[in-house]
């Protein structure tokens, strides 16, 4: 590559600090997911009582995040990114309180 | 603003638009507001759980006995499918980056197929629960579940059914669940189960099929040479975004509507061997 001489040109290499992993990464990070994957189907399969919802939504959290943070690129978001994806969970969480703070406290005793 | 942008810089990385300064604010944007629509969806499936959890807080027994009757074998291969589509996804945009036309256009097509067959299993799996009778309502009994009730009739002959807990109840003595309809679970209630794994299923399956358009549009643009410039190579990770997110709402379904039951592995290998002809099983 020549050496830029524009700013334009110059700034044109600016996308390259955003990088795509390598293919050893992204085989890693799928070999990870699969092995969780496997665990997910394995704590469904058991019979581990009133703990069994518990961990399997404790793995789909796992799976979603690396999937999130590796496959999603969430490694080398920038901070806007990251504001945007902790506010779409933070809004969600007031979806689960705020309504299951209604529904929950309806009926009481009554079903 | 700089006035140097109006000069398309002699790369291989293509334009950037004039209303960016570089190409790296220009990705980043293209990158957020694919997160921006994507926390939209986030929403949008968790109002879904959230009904759903209110639900099951409400009916735990009966959202059990519902979960049972469901085809875990079919949901545990999509699973796999889907991670597996999740993984050439993200080999194409490794090709794309480099500037790998035939190994893009490679992947992009094995995503598609990958997301074809994932549609297929769902559609079979809809036409094993319709063939068994599991459509909330009044629906047609099966056969079995109509011999069951002309047996219940001759003892009762003014015994009033309900078709869909008729059936339910032969599905769940099929898949072995141990549960007593009536006193360990309500099968009225379980239609309401029922509501929600049409629902909430319903609604990735649509998403699979936005999704797999979108795939095909991709492969048609790489075939034509559109991201012979690399920069491109964001409009497949735009794109990677989503398919993501499609895989990582069915991470959270899994748990939710398949295994919330009791299965077993061995279960889940005959239901599947019975949804692609295998099986010795020929529906209720």
């Amino acid at each position: 590559m020549t050496t830029p001489t524009n700013s334009s040109e110059r700034h044109a290499d600016e996308f390259l600090s955003h990088t795509v992993p390598p293919t050893s990464t992204t085989l890693t990070v799928f070999a990870a997911l699969v092995g969780l994957a496997m665990l997910a189907l394995l704590i469904g399969f058991s019979e581990l009582g009133p703990i069994k919802v518990l961990a399997s939504l404790g793995c789909a959290t796992v799976q979603a995040c690396v999937l999130g943070y590796f496959f999603m690129e969430l490694k080398q978001a920038d901070k806007l990114t990251w504001l945007v994806v902790a506010s779409g969970f933070f809004f969600t969480g007031i979806q689960f309180v705020f309504t299951l703070t209604d529904y929950l406290t309806r009926h009481l005793g009554v079903l | 603003m700089t006035t140097d942008n109006a000069t398309v810089p002699e790369t291989s990385y293509g334009p950037v638009a004039h209303h960016f300064n570089n190409m790296g604010q220009q990705h980043a944007t293209v990158r957020l507001g694919m997160w921006l629509f994507l926390v939209t969806e986030i929403l949008f499936f968790g109002a879904a759980f959230v009904a759903y959890t209110a639900y099951r807080i409400w009916y735990p027994k009966d959202f059990e006995a519902g979960s049972a009757a469901l085809n875990a074998g079919i949901a545990s291969v999509n699973t796999f499918l889907l991670l597996i589509s999740s993984l050439t996804v993200t080999l194409a945009i490794r090709c794309a980056y480099v500037g790998n036309r035939k190994g893009l256009i490679r992947n992009l097509i094995l995503t598609t197929l990958l997301g074809t067959v994932f549609l297929g299993l769902k559609a079979r799996e809809y036409q094993l629960d319709y063939v068994e009778g599991l459509i909330p309502g009044n629906v047609a009994l099966t056969k079995e579940a109509a011999e069951n009730v002309l047996r219940a009739r001759a003892d009762n002959p003014n015994l009033v059914v309900n078709n869909f807990n008729e059936n339910l109840k032969v599905v769940l003595k099929h898949n072995g669940f141990q549960g007593v309809p009536g006193k360990d679970y309500d099968p009225s209630r379980v239609q309401l189960f029922f509501m929600f794994y049409y629902g909430i299923t319903g609604l990735h399956v649509l998403h699979m099929v936005i999704g797999l358009g979108l795939l095909s549009w991709q492969i048609v643009l790489a075939m034509m040479g559109f991201f012979d410039f690399k920069s491109r190579y964001i409009y497949v990770e735009t794109l990677s975004l989503y398919w993501h997110f499609v895989d990582m709402v069915w991470m959270f379904v899994l748990p939710l509507l398949y295994l919330c039951g009791p299965h077993t592995f061995g279960q889940a290998v005959e239901q599947f061997k019975l949804a692609i002809g295998l099986g010795s099983g020929s529906g209720h």
